[in-house]
């Protein structure tokens, strides 16, 4: 099925996801594309991606570290720092309030024409 | 699937790895080679999955990455570009102080065409405002020259050419919004 997120819209959670996606496993670059590519999310692309880790790890949220790969050259692994929980916990929990009163709202039925004003 | 890695896609993953490096210089040295160093190996992986192609789409535009790369690194602020400020310095002196040493050396060969063994002092004005008299102080055909150097308005030309290139009011407005 062809994804179509809204890119603003993710462009606003994408390093939560991704504070979410290493918090569950430490990872590189491309391996985190996949897996936002595996959880729905195909138009994510590298491009996206790589600069969004690399804003993480300016602001101290992920560190890294370069392992040694048999494919190519070391691969560079990123892992939150204890900052980077922080702002996960306190994002999440903003993220879920907002889409709580979103979704209350958008989820009411829509009337054929709009009450008139007084 | 796994897909080989031909020298063809070697060449297209370091082509684009230089593309976006060439964009990058504002980067403190070390940040700019570890970019450099990430892409390079994402690309490979990448390449070894969908193929060098894909990978290379998937990567999108290195002007575009280069610029998420840069705010990622200095924030979304508009930044001064001291690389473009640089390079407009250096290789507009270099280029300008060498066709204007050529100037003035033809003009001392014009004198020595004239009069082979000629003495006396000659001076070439230049570039009016631009730049100070050349003097050639000839003894028998056998000629030494001073002059042609910037004047003090050429320097201020200069300056507010290069501050305009790397736009480096930007150094201000930063500073303010920092400790203002």
């Amino acid at each position: 099925m062809p994804s179509t997120h809204d890119p603003q819209l993710l462009k606003g959670v994408l390093s939560l996801l991704l504070l979410q996606l290493l918090a569950e496993q430490e990872s590189y670059g491309y391996e985190v594309v996949q897996r936002l590519h595996q959880i729905g999310l195909l138009d994510v692309l590298e491009g996206t991606v790589y600069p969004a880790l690399a804003r993480l790890e300016r602001e101290g949220r992920v560190s890294a570290r370069l392992v040694s790969s048999k494919a190519g050259p070391a691969r560079k692994y990123y892992r939150p720092t204890p900052a980077g929980y922080a702002a996960l916990s306190s994002g999440t929990a903003s993220w879920l309030s907002l889409a709580d009163v979103v979704g209350s709202v958008l989820n009411r039925p829509t009337p054929a024409e709009p009450i008139e004003g007084a | 699937m796994t897909h080989s890695i031909s020298w063809i896609d070697r060449a297209r993953i370091e082509r684009a790895v230089w593309a976006l490096d060439q964009r990058l210089y504002d980067l403190p040295r070390k940040s700019r080679i570890a970019k450099r160093r990430e892409v390079r190996e994402n690309l490979i992986t990448a390449t070894t999955d969908i193929g060098a192609r894909g990978a290379l789409r998937n990567l999108g535009n290195s002007r575009q990455l280069a610029a998420e790369y840069l705010s990622a690194e200095f924030g979304d602020e508009a930044r001064p570009s001291w690389m473009a400020a640089a390079l407009f310095l250096l290789t507009g002196q270099l280029i300008l102080t060498s066709i204007l040493t050529e100037a003035a050396l033809a003009f001392g060969d014009g004198i020595t065409a004239a009069n082979p063994s000629a003495t006396g002092t000659f001076t070439w004005r230049g570039i009016r405002y631009l730049q100070d008299t050349v003097t050639y102080t000839f003894v028998n055909g056998e000629s030494t020259y001073v002059g042609g150097a910037w004047t003090p308005f050429a320097w201020v030309i200069w300056i507010v050419a290069t501050i305009f290139v790397g736009r480096l009011w930007r150094v201000y407005s930063i500073w303010r919004r920092r400790h203002m």
